[in-house]
């Protein structure tokens, strides 16, 4: 059987978002491409429409126009009973997200107000680049370049390796943001194409992590280590998504200084403290945040636990 | 009567509710007269998607022996799974990642490996939308309503409402004597996120002088009024019963945004202005107790009944019930019925379609005798209207 070659730039993958002029995913101005599929279920998690691997159905009810100006969704090709309308005043769409699982963009597309919407899409190597490409002056100003992140975007390695190589090719400087929880073999193709690594150090205790993001961490601490030996030329940045009362105890900084330290291409540590940004973005999509108590951790818990790294870094405490 | 031996199955959705072990003891017994014999699935589905990890391989043989010993006023001898969705497994692969898979397949399978022709399941809302989809994917299922809220659409009375019902009331009635003792007036939440019978039937019963239910939205001031009137040096306690899915005409100081997550979770959200948000257990009463409490000079304190009720034994009520929705069921699957909720219509058990029974909240009506009976007793229902 003959084999077939695939042009890495018509490679495919699920994209989620591309967004331009981000500031904190990497040095300088960059745009952020988000890929779809994740292999960890933080509960604090941001992005809930990254996690699943294809493109899935939203669902936002503020468009909805309702049964008598429009009641498309409650009649085929859309799945039986996963649209419905109770009745009484109110004639606006309610989702049973149980039966609607199943729907896709041919059906998204026939939703004349935008109430239902696909969150991901299919697009090649070279689509997702022309895009990036538009603020080459930016990167070229600012040191920037092109991020990605997700979900987890080293869940596809080829498509994530072939895009990064893309932008190396186009003279664009690469960084991922990853939690690195994925086989080794996935690791080794992407990371060669990569000038900056942005990685999570969620948790310490491996049986809190797994309690926290659903996965232990054992793996994904190998894998840093292996990364950090392998990759000397890479510049890493490790990162802690500080949630109070998770993982916001001296402890933890501690223990990620301790294991980051010895290596001099982990460049720095940074706390990212708790946001609640992405909590209506579970509404679109049917599902619970279980974290709805939280609060932002305090700027006096973020600054004595950022003069901790400091010290470790060197550096003189930031003012206040 | 079929004379055909048929093997079956029972399971349990997610959340325990009082009259389990009534209803498996009851279809167990009407399949072994039928000659059926009738095996019980572990832990929701869990029991069949991973027998491995259960000694007994995930399975129980519910023999006439084993049901004869089961004791019907206690637990739940087949135990339930968090979630009861086979579409949506979430594992931890070999790689150590995190995924969600479709199993639905694999149960189907695993039924047929069994030699199982047909699934009982005891389910709330959501389980029977899931029950649905796989009865469209072949799965012979009769299913058995479940709610401590009675929220489930057509069915008179889900079993397991009796029980939170009387519970509710005893817990109605400390609170009453607490209020009288400390002369204050207590805010006592009850289940019902998005129907208020636990909240108006147990009210009525305790002499409770509000009963604030989802169906109707509360005016605060009105409610303040009406304690004002009844507040007096010989009557100097009160007591206002609050469904946790209560509503208020207006905007409460402590009324965060509507979140449209919330909203779509809701089965009779409206949206981003939503009327029928639940937030939190004990938001309800912490709400009505601190607003009620710029209103009048008297003290107000909110309790919350929440979560307590979905355990305990089963009333008199509810036993009965358990052991006729598990017969029914029986009675269903002999006649060849496939794909429907056994339903209670008193004086009669009724099949009703899945795809009838789906997206579909039992709520108070305006009319509802029990809303009049409150009303003949003075019992304040949430706005002038409703409660003239």
């Amino acid at each position: 059987m003959k084999s077939q070659t695939i042009n890495p730039s018509e490679m495919t993958g699920t994209v989620l978002n591309i967004q331009r002029y981000c500031s904190h995913d990497g040095p300088g101005i960059r745009t952020t491409v988000f890929l779809k599929g994740c292999s960890l279920r933080c509960k604090w998690c941001g992005n809930p429409e990254s996690i699943r691997a294809k493109p899935e159905l939203s669902y936002d009810a503020s468009k909805c126009t309702g049964k008598k100006a429009c009641g498309l969704c409650l009649k085929a090709p859309f799945p039986e009973g996963a649209f419905y309308v109770v009745e009484g005043d109110d004639d606006k769409v309610k989702v049973n997200w149980h039966l609607a699982m199943d729907c896709d963009d041919s059906h998204a597309s026939l939703c004349p107000t935008g109430a239902l919407e696909m969150f991901g899409k299919r697009m090649t190597v070279s689509e997702v680049l022309d895009e990036v490409e538009k603020d080459s002056s930016f990167y070229r100003n600012t040191g920037g370049g092109i991020t990605l992140s997700g979900g987890e975007c080293m869940l596809q390695p080829d498509f994530s390796a072939a895009l990064l190589a893309g932008a190396h090719e186009r003279g664009i400087n690469t960084a991922i943001e990853t939690a690195c929880n994925v086989p080794w073999s996935y690791v080794e193709k992407v990371l060669p194409h990569v000038d900056t690594m942005l990685h999570d150090h969620k948790l310490t205790i491996p049986e809190r992590h797994k309690k926290w993001t659903g996965a232990s961490n054992e793996r994904i601490l190998e894998n840093f280590k292996r990364a950090y030996e392998t990759y000397p030329n890479i510049d890493f940045i490790a990162r802690t998504p500080l949630i109070p009362g998770v993982n916001s105890d001296e402890e933890h900084i501690r223990a990620v200084l301790a294991f980051i330290r010895p290596y001099k291409n982990v460049i720095d540590y940074e706390l990212l403290p708790y946001h609640r940004f992405g909590l209506g973005k579970y509404e679109l999509l049917g599902e619970v945040y279980e974290l709805d108590d939280y609060k932002t951790p305090s700027n006096e818990l973020v600054q004595r636990l950022q003069a901790i790294i400091d010290e470790a870094f060197g550096r003189s405490a930031q003012p206040a | 009567m079929s004379t055909n031996k048929r093997r079956i199955a029972i399971n349990v959705g997610a959340g325990y509710v009082p009259g389990i072990n009534a209803v498996v003891t009851g279809a167990a017994i009407a399949a072994s007269k039928l000659g059926w014999e009738m095996v019980g699935i572990r832990d929701g589905f869990d029991g069949l998607l991973h027998p491995d990890r259960y000694s007994d391989g995930g399975l129980v043989s519910l023999s006439p022996l084993l049901i004869e010993n089961l004791d019907p006023s206690a637990g739940g001898v087949l135990g339930q799974a968090a979630r009861i969705d086979p579409f949506h497994v979430r594992q931890v692969n070999e790689d150590n990642m995190v995924e969600e898979v479709d199993m639905s397949d694999a149960l189907i399978e695993r039924l047929k490996a069994e030699n199982i022709d047909a699934l009982i399941s005891v389910v709330g809302g959501q389980g029977l939308s899931i029950l649905y989809k796989l009865q469209r994917k072949g799965l012979n299922t009769v299913c058995i309503p479940r709610s401590v809220d009675n929220d489930i659409a057509s069915t008179m009375v889900s079993f397991g409402f009796n029980t939170a019902l009387s519970f509710t009331i005893d817990m109605l009635d400390r609170a009453r004597q607490g209020a009288r003792s400390a002369r204050k007036i207590a805010v006592v939440e009850v289940q019902g996120a998005h129907t208020g019978w636990l909240a108006l039937q147990a009210g009525i019963a305790a002499c409770a002088d509000a009963v604030l239910i989802p169906e109707i939205p509360c005016d605060l001031k009105l409610l303040a009024g009406k304690l004002a009137e009844t507040l007096s040096p010989t009557r100097t306690f009160g007591l206002v019963v609050v469904a946790e899915g209560t509503n208020f005409i207006t905007k409460t100081q402590s009324q965060t945004p509507v979140s449209a997550l919330k909203a779509s979770l809701s089965p009779l959200a409206t949206g981003e202005a939503s009327d029928y948000v639940i937030h939190r257990s004990g938001q309800a009463a912490e709400t009505v107790a601190r607003e009620l409490q710029l209103l009048i000079a008297e003290e107000t304190y909110p309790m919350v009944i929440g979560p307590w009720v979905r355990g305990g034994t089963p009333t008199a009520v509810d036993r009965q019930l358990g052991m006729a929705y598990g017969a029914g069921a029986v009675q269903a699957l002999n006649a060849g019925k496939e794909g429907v909720m056994v339903a209670f219509v008193p004086p009669d058990i009724r099949f009703v379609p899945l795809a009838e029974a789906i997206n579909k909240v039992r709520t108070v009506p305006a009319d509802s005798e029990f809303l009049k009976i409150a009303q003949s007793l003075g019992i304040f229902v949430g706005n002038k209207e409703a409660a003239l």
